[in-house]
């Protein structure tokens, strides 16, 4: 089990987290989310044993965590972080054997992946030589070789296209079968959503939202309904509660503040002709995550 | 420890199996066999300047009248030289006038047949004319006759030229290899930690080993690779001498093997001393400026910042490798010694201070022991700096970063 208690790191007189605690169960897979500077990356480092928190302490099972840890860690940063004058064998043996692994047996796991990954061709190649995705990959398959426990992966899909998304996923959800537990963070808030029993929204070091994402979204009031159909927009915004309506080809997106609102739309909808669909849905992580933080997603 | 030793073999390895670990290899196999025999090979290919004719005076005071003539016949016995006695004087020999006087090379003074000065402007025949006069004096089966003593005198300026080539060869054999040799590995260490660095790599290294291991890797890495290094510059050296020695078997005039080995050896009675002193003062002079080339490289972010990072330690390094070169040249003993006891120049400048006679063994030891404690105070004050500065991609100016660094790793907050 993975338990950051109360966890604050300052630099200098800068707050980069502040008084953080959640707790991780095998076999759960953990969102960190936040816009940049938010405080993520450093939450990673901690979690890592990488810099000491200035209060608090980062658990795993139930002692403070330590380089005596790292063979059961798998770790992924954010940005490239390969040894590019080197072919993908060289550099996975580099990083395996500084995981107490075998060579022989890092060698068997390396052509698993490479595999899965449908890059076997790529094993001598040197890493300078493989386009950004292919290195993505490499970068994920260092993460994994040592067949981690507790993953720590920093924004994994960046970079990837779907296919690549979906195959990232299923490795991710297949070591969740196994037990193992990961912390991610992303950008992509979507697969945070398809994903996640459970998050935290940082906000320049601060927990604003945490909890279970079912919870998050129940204890978020406003709800949206889709509706096709012809309908007086007009008539829409004169409905106490109503408070955004975007519409566009295909469709018309109602906000309301509460799902009690919903009733009252249903009701003027009725008188409505040629009604296609009206669906009540929950607000979507994204709009939960640009409401509490205040701005905008694509500048997240 | 699995780890550390992990991390030096992979360090050490990534070196040794590089093609230019092999060609510089075979270059300087290759430059040391021709420096170590340029007095053969400058012998073999003769030369020009070279004093074909001696002109001799001789101021004979003793009853031997044939001394002069039957002197003559003796000294163009043996050499490619002509001796010529050119006048036999009896009048009070005047030592100014000789050393001005440009017909004449060597004045030979017999006070008596037990007394004999030699002035020569050229003193490397001074022992061909003891022996050759020695055996005259035989000759003439004096009675009485004891050994007689033969006094060199030497001009005003002189200066003995296998001296001056001696302390100029030995501080390049010295200070040269010394300096090539903790250049490349402080180029090594940095260009390691850099690479690292800069490709972000660092990240996943150090999320596998602590901070303090990866530091101490790879100044061992670099150290070892040192030791190799130079190990395989003194095997190269023996086998050099070996090889022009044995198969050339030339000699000087004076007998001595024609190679610099040889050569200075004659020179160093306390050879083996020098040695061990040089190759101590090398390990722990490589340490010291390791400590400071990971810390300079951990502070940098990109190649092009790293450059500019090792320009102290470049500077320092060219600053002891030239007091140790032009000090041991012109005899400036006070700046080698005071050079000696300043820790950033000890490594370079301490084996040719001891060479030269600027430092005795006691002294050596002395500033051995200061740059040992010079460099643990170096390795507890580095090690946190390198801890804290290794995953940080702060890219402030120079002064402000290094201040920074220092000060967070001294932070009570810090590991």
């Amino acid at each position: 089990m993975l338990e950051v208690k109360n966890a604050k790191m300052m630099y200098g007189e800068l707050v980069a987290v502040d008084h953080l605690s959640f707790s991780l169960q095998p076999g759960a897979i953990f969102g960190l989310l936040g816009t940049n500077g938010a405080g993520k990356t450093t939450t990673f480092r901690m979690i890592m044993g990488l810099i000491e928190p200035t209060e608090g302490e980062v658990l795993l099972d139930g002692h403070p965590i330590s380089y005596a840890d790292v063979n059961e860690i798998g770790y992924m940063i954010e940005e490239r972080s390969l040894l590019t004058k080197i072919t993908v064998k060289e550099l996975m043996l580099y990083f395996g054997q500084l995981k107490d692994m075998e060579p022989e047996l890092i060698l068997e796991r390396l052509d698993y992946w490479l595999k899965r990954f449908d890059i076997v061709d790529y094993k001598n190649k040197k890493i300078k030589e493989l386009s950004k995705g292919n290195q993505q990959k490499i970068q994920f398959i260092a993460a994994l070789i040592n067949n981690p426990r507790l993953l720590v992966l920093d924004e994994p899909f960046s970079g990837l296209d779907p296919i690549n998304t979906e195959l990232f996923v299923e490795v991710i959800r297949d070591f969740q079968k196994k037990g193992a537990m990961v912390v991610f963070s992303s950008h992509q808030l979507d697969h945070v959503e398809a994903f996640c029993e459970e998050v935290i929204v940082l906000e320049k070091g601060k927990a604003i939202i945490e909890g279970k994402l079912v919870d998050i979204k129940k204890e978020y009031k406003k709800h949206k309904i889709r509706i096709i159909g012809d309908i007086d927009i007009e008539q829409l915004k004169k409905i106490p509660g109503v408070y955004d309506i975007d519409q566009n080809l295909i469709e018309t997106i109602v906000r309301i503040e509460n799902e009690a609102v919903s009733k009252a739309v249903f009701d003027y909808i009725k008188t409505c002709h040629h009604i296609i669909k009206y669906d009540v849905e929950q607000a979507s992580l994204s709009e939960i995550f640009i409401a509490k933080v205040g701005r905008r997603h694509e500048e997240v | 420890m699995k780890k550390f030793r992990f991390l030096v073999k992979y360090g050490l390895l990534k070196r040794i199996k590089r093609k230019a670990f092999l060609i510089s290899n075979i270059l300087v196999f290759i430059l040391l066999t021709v420096i170590i025999n340029i007095p053969a090979i400058i012998s073999a290919f003769g030369s020009d300047d070279s004093v074909t004719s001696i002109s001799i005076i001789v101021y004979n005071e003793t009853s031997e009248a044939t001394l002069a003539s039957d002197l003559s016949d003796r000294l163009n016995v043996g050499l490619t030289t002509d001796f010529y006695i050119i006048s036999e004087e009896s009048h009070a020999f005047d030592v100014d006038g000789f050393w001005e006087d440009e017909d004449s090379d060597i004045a030979l003074i017999f006070e008596s047949t037990s007394l004999i000065d030699v002035y020569n402007k050229y003193p490397e025949y001074n022992q061909h004319l003891s022996s050759q006069i020695e055996l005259l004096l035989i000759d003439y089966e004096i009675p009485g006759y004891q050994s007689p003593t033969i006094m060199p005198n030497y001009a005003p300026d002189y200066e003995d030229p296998e001296q001056s080539a001696m302390v100029g060869s030995l501080s390049s054999l010295l200070v040269l290899p010394l300096f090539i040799l903790i250049t490349m590995a402080t180029q090594f260490v940095g260009v390691d930690i850099i690479e690292e660095k800069s490709t972000k790599a660092i990240e996943t290294i150090i999320a596998s080993v602590p901070a303090k291991t990866h530091f101490l890797s790879k100044i061992t890495a670099a150290i070892s690779f040192v030791a190799i290094q130079g190990g395989l510059i003194v095997l190269y050296g023996f086998i050099a001498t070996l090889l022009f020695g044995s198969s050339t078997g030339t000699t000087s005039e004076f007998g001595d093997t024609a190679n610099l080995l040889a050569y200075l050896g004659a020179y160093l009675p306390n050879w083996q001393w020098l040695l061990v002193i040089s190759l101590v003062f090398m390990i722990v002079g490589t340490l010291f400026y390791l400590t400071f080339s990971a810390m300079f490289a951990s502070m940098a972010v990109t190649q092009e910042d790293y450059q500019q990072f090792q320009t102290p330690i470049m500077m320092t390094l060219l600053s002891g490798f030239y007091i140790a070169i032009f000090s041991g040249m012109a005899g400036g003993e006070l700046i080698l010694k005071i050079a000696t006891f300043i820790p950033i120049f000890t490594p370079i400048v301490a084996p040719v201070a001891f060479a030269s006679g600027a430092l005795s063994i006691g002294e050596a030891l002395i500033a051995l022991a200061v740059m040992i404690l010079v460099l643990i105070g170096s390795l507890y004050v580095v090690s946190p700096v390198y801890r804290v500065a290794i995953l940080n991609y702060d890219q402030t100016k120079f002064g402000k970063r290094i201040k920074g660094y220092f000060k967070k790793a001294f932070h009570k907050h810090n590991k």
